[in-house]
């Protein structure tokens, strides 16, 4: 259940970003989860609903988007989806492969609620 | 409504929200402090190896066999992951290496704070080879890196042949896969070794995979001229003290 750890990692990083901004709480984080980032969406969504209690983002809705696999093959080039566990080339077969996307975890995008006379400041 | 005249403004409305994009690693934190524990092998010029695999394929045994095999060569200490208890701990000191326990409780993982803490209590600058044993688990070690130079698996051969179709993460983040307890593969007849060199392979890297049996009658032959070779190419200065003495004898 190591969703736990990421989840804490998650919610600091969210933190850091809304004070640093000078928000008043945090209404949606969307992260990247790829298949192959060893992560299970629903365990780290689970893990979220009980460690954002008390902090800035008690009320924020928490959006994970996942694309699927997809790999660049060394020998030929060629470029094209996979499963996790076949990431051979689909074309020449070859398997030195590299993963050019499924192995995301990140925080892509913020939305803070801003106090309306920093917001009217920064307009 | 509009936002010019002031008459979308109600209560509810006074706070606005901004949308930022971010674009951060969800274990960057971790990910810093492994950058710096890297630092400190490299200054003092250890290699690390972390050593994963399921509970029970045998990493403790593996790491006292490659112990008593390479201790009068190699200077090597051991940083033990445990949910409880610290015998894997014990077992690696009864060989004379130092040990550092780390009890992760409920933790499933070791991660690079774990290990900074650990570092703490470990002279590394006596040291040549560093093994951190990572807690017993084919899934959450996989995402933290620890600092290590190289990552290790072993799979055992009384476990299922398909395991890196089954944890490809794990599997596909290893410098090196270590089919442990071999000298078993006589009597399993439901492991193959070539089905499981093929879900290795299936995974889209080039990672070696070896036979290893560290128990009855050890042989770590593959094993250790990996190790070997890892050390010379992480230190291309370094001679083990046997290729030293040979040539001042030669």
């Amino acid at each position: 259940m190591h969703e736990l750890s990421v989840c804490q990692a998650l919610l600091g990083q969210v933190a850091d970003i809304a004070k640093g901004r000078g928000a008043s709480a945090v209404d949606r984080i969307t992260i990247e989860v790829g298949p192959l980032s060893g992560i299970e969406p629903e365990l780290l969504a689970s893990a979220f609903a009980i460690l954002r209690a008390g902090s800035c983002a008690a009320q924020a809705l928490l959006s994970i988007e996942s694309t699927g696999v997809s790999i660049s093959c060394v020998g030929c080039g060629a470029q094209g989806p996979a499963a996790p566990n076949r990431l051979v080339c689909a074309v020449c077969g070859g398997f030195r492969t590299r993963i050019i996307a499924g192995d995301e975890l990140r925080l892509r995008r913020l939305e803070l609620r801003m106090p309306q006379s920093r917001s009217a400041l920064t307009a | 409504m509009c936002q010019t005249c002031g008459c979308a403004v109600t209560p509810e409305a006074s706070n606005t929200s901004v949308a930022i994009e971010v674009l951060q690693d969800l274990l960057s934190a971790n990910n810093q402090v492994a950058a710096h524990n890297r630092e400190h092998f490299d200054q003092h010029g250890v290699l690390a190896i972390n050593l994963m695999s399921s509970p029970g394929a045998g990493k403790t045994a593996l790491l006292e066999a490659t112990i008593v095999a390479l201790r009068d060569r190699y200077r090597i200490a051991v940083i033990e992951g445990d949910l409880e208890t610290d015998n894997d701990a014990a077992r690696i000191r009864a060989h004379g290496v130092p040990a550092i326990q780390i009890t992760t409780g409920t933790a499933c993982h070791l991660d690079a704070g774990l290990v900074h803490r650990a570092l703490h209590d470990l002279p590394l600058a006596g040291l040549d080879l560093l093994f951190i044993e990572n807690v017993g688990n084919l899934v959450c070690p996989a995402s933290f890196d620890l600092g290590q130079h190289r990552n290790v698996t072993l799979l055992s051969v009384t476990e299922g042949d398909d395991k890196p179709a089954k944890y490809p993460v794990i599997f596909r983040a290893s410098d090196l896969v270590v089919l442990s307890k071999a000298d078993l593969l006589d009597v399993l007849e439901d492991f193959d070794p070539a089905r499981a060199a093929a879900a290795l392979r299936a995974l889209g890297r080039d990672t070696p995979m070896i036979h290893t049996a560290a128990r009855r009658t050890p042989a770590l032959g593959p094993w250790l001229d990996w190790l070997e070779r890892e050390l010379c190419a992480w230190r291309p200065v370094a001679r083990p003290r046997s290729m030293i003495a040979a040539a001042a004898g030669a």
